[in-house]
């Protein structure tokens, strides 16, 4: 059971970070609330007493979206619904739609923010290898001397572990920034004994572009989650399909590659052969989900005796 | 605290209300507002019961500090339709038999409602995503499909509002589809269950929990706990009036935790206070000194030489153990052309009624002790009651609740007791109600079994002997434990004539969650075993799993495992049925998956790939136009 | 090179006991026809969602001749009703249906009996059905609300009451023999199932469940609990695992402990056999229970169809899966060479 003695509502940010520098010891942010109420439950945490909760899904500057220069700069208030509802960033984000599908529920997505998230570093949150494969940055905001300061540090960093991020004492999130990848096929692998309110032992994702042939690998990225501590970026691979014609031989071979990266305690042998699964089905459902490119595949065909 | 000042529209209404500032909404539509259609089934956002629309976003209230709706237009089930008028949506979980226990079913509702206003023509993947979030431990969910899809249809006018009414009767009401006589009442939201009574003067119980699996309870000091302003009561084993001990077999169990401590989660004391809030902040200062046990953690281990002894009366830790015995099993394997051996094992299981226990008590005028609680068997709890609180039967009084689901778990008397002495201390209506992790912890679950299995055969696939021995732990208390080894034993070689067997079933105490009664009582666990081994036999010798099960099942004149000649059977009819109506490829059970051809058919779903929802638009996910 | 996604197929049978086990079960019931020619029953009938206070409406109806909607069940208070004992054991409808049909049955005998007279007939040649009375060869027909009225003018008031009784008998203590149960049900289930070997994840596409219930009062009924045993008993074979850890629950809440939602559901093609039940007035026996037993080994059996692995231990979670995959490809490398 969580208790409060008192609950913000600021409606702009300096009022926020005014009242987070200012709260007693012990005070708490709260964004959906999706991560903080199931915490403060017998099994977890237990009983919380807070003195103060600090709401910031009230200030308007954290809403909404903006795409400039290559970048789409996602509002602290985004949540999980939009990236299957707004069309613009469906196509800004093309494998944001995949992962989100497979997070919660309907009901869940309304509330659950992807800051929220990325701030509570769950090491099974699954919005975190979607952003890092979009190169995502996180943008925090304090105040130095009653001005509002912000720095912008890359998710890949600002994700320490479990539960652990670079965010200071006094800091609050303010947006999540993330390439631009119109064009780009995206997708997301998750496993999970069900198929919806799934807690994902392992995920990927990825986004692919070739050349408008389909033949070249040009563009990769991908990245895991709930393998270790913090998300992994798997550079190797995507760096051995960089300018490489594209075969399923090829991409059966770059995916093992990633069974290195499982570094989890739990559970390892398992992880490590749907990791290198998952790779390879991210890379193939992506590139066919790349939009006006006819993928070719060197050796169609071939590899059914393989 | 101060108090928050909260202002929305709920339900068309304008409210103002002010709360504590940690309320949720789940807890301001439900105390705040007495609005009890929305539930808490588990107050973590796993089960759905408290979705309301805020705004005309469906959330799950449970998740959602009541802070946040300040300004909103919220709508709840109640609002969904004026009393005794339903909506369309609702008339179709009526008409359909949508609805079971009830209790997942305002969710439900709102899930199906918001379904269909995000997408009028969603089709059955889209409406199945969008249900998602709501869990039915009862219905397997198919009827409410049913009933999204035909409201769907009514909606668009694609059927007439006459399919939602009652089909005409024909020459009998045996073998009619009657709508469920209950059904309105819980897809409006309308039924009170036991968590949403209230009674003037109420008070709220919350119960002390053993920490530890297996501990002697050396002291327990309750007296910060009953100084605390608002506490009326504090209650531990002392102030058990009459001979304590409950049980559905054996009566083993203590009303709250006595000399000793079995399992955690076992109930050692309880508070009734004002409010939840002071009732937990009471139980938390209570100070009990335990000195810590050795204990039995695997069923393997009860019996062993030395083994810490969990109750007095039991000094080899046995519950009960059942044998069957029929003809020379060492003369039928001796026969059997083929022999298998193989082991088998099965889990605990959670019962996971969307309802979590709940139930209230009070003294009546004519001091009779009432206690209301969706309690499975309230007959045999008045008489374990009546003992307990030393009354005679007719001064203990019990109401059922209506009941959330049971499947078993609401057989045993596990909170009843608390509540009536509560009430008799306090001389007032008393309630409690269990948090989901509370309903896990101290709830008996379905006994887990490792079997040992020896089957043997003749060329032409008929048995000739079994021998069978399941082992379950039976937990810290003896609930329903010889009625499963029992039940298992008898079902055990399943519905075969078997002429030679050996069978033993065996539960033992340990200091884990305890077993108890769940559907199928020990059944599914026997069964599952037979029924592997039957396969494993068909594959061996070649035959069809079909063919296997009818040279040896049972007929009328066969002699069950416990020699009773049936008088009636029909498994011929039933392997029928499910053959032809599977259109089922006959051939042995040896991989042929990769080459049978009665495979993904018209009675089957397709895989669920998720994002459904963007099948029938223009757009691809990832916001792309599709390619003709 | 295997295909990512493999399926399968596979059966199991079952049987069951209806009520109480290996002793004698007992159920009382008290019924009323009522003004308007209404009903109204009162026994000690535990609703946990089965659907058994419609059924005992339906038998009610039928027994005094009105309709189901008109019937008015009374609540479950030990001070108000009599005993039917406990809801388990597959019981209810068979132990509180038979007692609800025979004290509704005597309700209509005295009703009749009155009737009869008043109308100088043989009460054989009375009917009642669906809120009518007639006498069968005459012009005489009325509503049951005026038969009613009639029988309380002469002074009676049309009520019943029954015991009904199972007889099961105990078990022998040395060898198990006796008749547990005086009447069985027996049933078949196959699963159609989807195994993804690059995860180990098990979907169930199809099952068919074929159960004898004696006789179906509400068919719909029928179906809706063979429909959520299905879906138990696919929890149970999938995904479902309460665990401790010396005694302490590391599945503390829904979050651990893994329940099947509509994303995971097969469809789900129900056969209602009857074979009837010839010991009892209303003929037929239960499904609780029985719908929940065979699943588990079906779907078991099925994903051996699919992928030559046999889960010998429940949840067949898809940690399981793969590593059951993984021992198969080193038996067969190690016999290879």
């Amino acid at each position: 059971m969580l208790t409060c003695d008192t609950y913000h509502m600021p409606t702009s940010l300096h009022d926020a970070l005014a009242l987070w520098a200012a709260a007693p010891q012990g005070s708490k942010l709260i964004s959906g609330g999706t991560d903080i109420l199931p915490w403060a439950r017998e099994g977890r945490e237990g009983d919380v007493h807070l003195p103060a909760l600090i709401d910031v899904t009230r200030i308007p500057e954290l809403g909404g979206h903006v795409i400039s220069n290559g970048r789409v700069r996602l509002g602290a208030r985004t949540v999980y619904q939009d990236f299957l509802t707004q069309g613009t960033l469906r196509l800004a984000l093309p494998c944001m739609p995949y992962c989100a599908i497979w997070f919660a529920d309907d009901q869940i997505r309304e509330q659950a923010t992807l800051a929220g998230n990325l701030v509570n570093a769950s090491p099974v949150g699954d919005g975190t290898p979607a952003v890092v494969a979009l190169n995502g940055e996180i943008e925090l905001a304090r105040l130095v001397d009653d001005e509002i300061v912000r720095r912008v540090v890359p998710v890949i960093d600002f994700i320490e572990g479990p539960g652990r991020t670079q965010i200071a004492d006094d800091e609050i999130a303010t947006a999540v920034i993330l390439d631009a990848a119109n064009g780009y096929g995206g997708s997301f692998q998750k496993v999970g004994l069900r198929r919806s309110l799934v807690i994902s032992v392992a995920c990927c994702a990825a986004l692919v572009r070739t050349d408008r042939d389909g033949r070249v690998f040009e563009h990769v990225r991908l990245a895991l989650g709930g393998v270790g501590p913090r998300p992994i970026r798997l550079e190797r691979v995507e760096a051995a399909l960089r300018g490489e014609l594209v075969s399923r031989r090829l991409i059966k071979q770059v995916s093992e590659l990633a069974a290195d990266t499982v570094a989890s305690r739990s559970r390892q042998e398992y992880r490590r052969e749907v990791v290198v699964n998952f790779v390879r089905a991210a890379l193939e459902e992506a590139l066919e989900n790349q939009p006006d490119v006819q993928v070719k595949f060197q050796d169609e065909g071939e590899m059914a005796n393989a | 605290m101060p108090k928050l000042k909260l202002e929305m529209d709920v339900n068309g209404k304008r409210v103002s209300r002010s709360t504590a500032p940690h309320t949720r909404l789940l807890d301001f539509l439900r105390d705040d507002l007495n609005l009890t259609g929305t539930k808490e089934g588990c107050g973590a956002g796993e089960c759905g019961t408290c979705s309301v629309f805020v705004d005309g976003k469906l959330v799950k209230s449970c998740l959602m500090p009541a802070a946040k709706a300040n300004g909103a237009k919220v709508e709840t089930i109640e609002g969904l339709a004026i009393p005794g008028d339903l909506t369309p949506v609702q008339k179709a979980f009526h008409k359909t038999g949508a609805s079971q226990c009830g209790y997942c079913i305002p969710g439900m509702v709102m899930a199906a409602t918001s379904a269909l206003r995000e997408n009028p023509s969603a089709g059955i993947e889209e409406i199945k995503e969008r249900l998602g979030g709501n869990i039915c431990r009862c219905t397997g969910y198919t009827k409410i499909f049913e009933a999204v899809e035909l409201a769907r249809d009514v909606i668009a006018g694609d059927l007439p509002v006459t399919a939602l009414e009652e089909d005409a009767v024909g020459d009998s009401y045996i073998g009619t589809n009657v709508r469920r006589l209950d059904a309105p009442s819980k897809v409006s939201g309308r039924l009170k269950y036991a968590a949403d009574m209230k009674m003037y003067d109420m008070l709220q119980v919350q119960i002390l929990r053993s920490p530890h699996a297996h501990a002697r309870i050396v002291s327990i000091d309750t007296s910060a706990a009953e100084a605390m302003e608002g506490v009326e009561c504090v209650i531990t084993a002392a102030d058990v009036p009459g001979k304590d001990g409950y049980g559905v077999f054996v009566h083993d169990q203590p009303t709250l935790a006595t000399g000793k401590v079995r399992y955690v989660g076992e109930a050692v004391a309880a508070v009734a206070a004002e409010d939840l809030l002071t009732a937990r902040r009471a139980v938390a200062a209570i100070k009990v000194e335990y000195e810590e046990l050795p204990g039995v953690y695997f069923a393997q281990d009860a019996q062993k030489q030395g083994a810490p002894i969990i109750h007095d009366y039991a000094p080899d830790n046995l519950v009960k153990h059942i044998p069957v015995r029929k003809g020379d099993v060492a003369a039928g394997f001796a026969a059997a052309d083929l022999i298998l051996e193989d082991d088998f094992s099965t889990q605990q299981v959670e019962h996971a009624y969307l309802e979590p226990e709940a139930g209230i008590a009070y003294v009546d005028p004519d001091d009779v002790v009432v206690v209301i609680s969706p309690s499975q068997n309230i007959s045999h709890h008045r008489h374990m009651l009546a003992e307990i609180i030393d009354k005679p039967i007719n001064k203990v009084r019990f109401i059922m609740s209506p009941v959330g689901g049971g499947f078993g778990g609401k057989e045993d008397m596990i909170y009843q007791g608390i509540l009536a002495i509560c009430a008799m201390k306090t001389h007032r209506p008393v309630q409690l109600n269990f948090t989901r992790e509370e309903s896990i912890l101290a709830s008996a679950k379905r006994h887990p079994s490792k079997v040992h299995y020896k089957m043997g055969l003749t060329n032409d696939g008929r048995i000739t002997a079994i021998e069978f021995s399941m082992l379950s732990d039976g937990g810290a208390y003896g609930m329903s434990s010889e009625g499963v080894m029992r039940k298992a034993a008898i079902l055990s070689c399943g519905p075969y004539e078997v002429h030679n067997l050996k069978v033993d079933t065996t539960a033992v105490y340990t200091n884990n969650t305890p077993s108890g009664a769940f559907r199928t009582f020990g059944g599914m666990q026997a069964q599952f075993a037979t029924e592997s081994m039957m396969d494993m036999a068909a594959e061996a010798l070649g035959m069809d799993p079909f063919a296997i099960r009818r040279v040896n099942m049972m007929k009328i004149g066969s002699k069950t495992h416990t020699q009773q000649e049936l008088k009636t059977a029909s498994l011929d009819r039933c392997l029928d049925a499910a053959e032809q109506s599977c259109r089922w490829e006959a051939g042995p059970p040896n991989v042929r998956g990769q080459v049978r051809g009665d495979m993904g058919g018209p009675d089957t779903r397709k895989p669920c790939t998720l994002g459904a929802r963007f099948e029938g638009t223009d757009l691809e996910p990832d916001g792309t136009e599709k390619v003709a | 090179m295997m295909d990512r996604k493999l399926k399968g197929r596979g059966i199991a049978a079952c049987w069951y006991g209806i009520a109480r086990t290996a002793t004698i079960d007992r159920a009382g019931a008290w019924a009323e026809i009522d003004d308007g020619g209404t009903g109204k029953v009162v026994t000690g009938v535990t609703e946990i969602g089965e659907g058994i206070l419609t059924v005992l409406a339906q038998v009610a109806a039928e027994e005094m001749g009105i309709r189901p909607d008109d019937v008015t069940i009374g609540d479950n208070d030990t001070a108000r009703a009599p005993e039917a004992a406990h809801a388990g054991a597959t019981r209810q409808t068979y132990m509180i249906g038979n007692s609800v049909a025979l004290a509704s049955r005597e309700a209509r005998n005295v009703l009749f009996a009155e009737l009869a007279d008043h109308w100088a007939v043989e009460v054989d040649t009375l009917k009642a059905f669906d809120g009518e009375l007639w006498a069968v060869g005459t012009n005489l027909k009325i509503t049951m609300s005026e038969a009613v009225a009639i029988c309380k003018a002469r002074g009676v008031v049309p009520v019943g009451s029954a015991s009904f009784t199972a007889h099961g008998t105990g078990l022998d203590p040395v060898d198990g023999s006796g008749a547990p149960w005086q009447a069985y049900v027996f049933g078949t289930q196959v699963a159609e199932v989807e195994v993804d070997t690059y995860t180990g994840e098990v979907q169930v596409l199809g099952i068919w469940a074929a159960h004898d219930v004696g006789r179906a009062i509400n068919p719909r009924g029928v179906e809706g609990q063979i429909e959520g045993g299905v879906v138990q008993g696919l929890g149970q074979a999938l995904m479902e695992d309460y665990q401790t850890d010396k005694g302490h629950t590391t599945t503390h809440g829904f979050a651990k402990y893994i329940l099947p939602t509509s994303l995971d559901i097969p469809q789900i093609n129900c056969s209602i056999v009857e074979d009837p039940d010839p010991l009892t007035p209303l003929r037929a026996k239960g499904i609780g229970e029985p719908s929940l037993v065979p699943t588990a080994p079906a779907i078991m059996n099925a994903i051996y169809d699919a992928i030559g692995v046999r889960i010998k231990s429940l949840p067949a979670t898809p940690e399981k899966i793969m590593q059951a995959l993984r021992d198969r490809e080193a038996a067969k490398q190690t016999e290879v060479a």
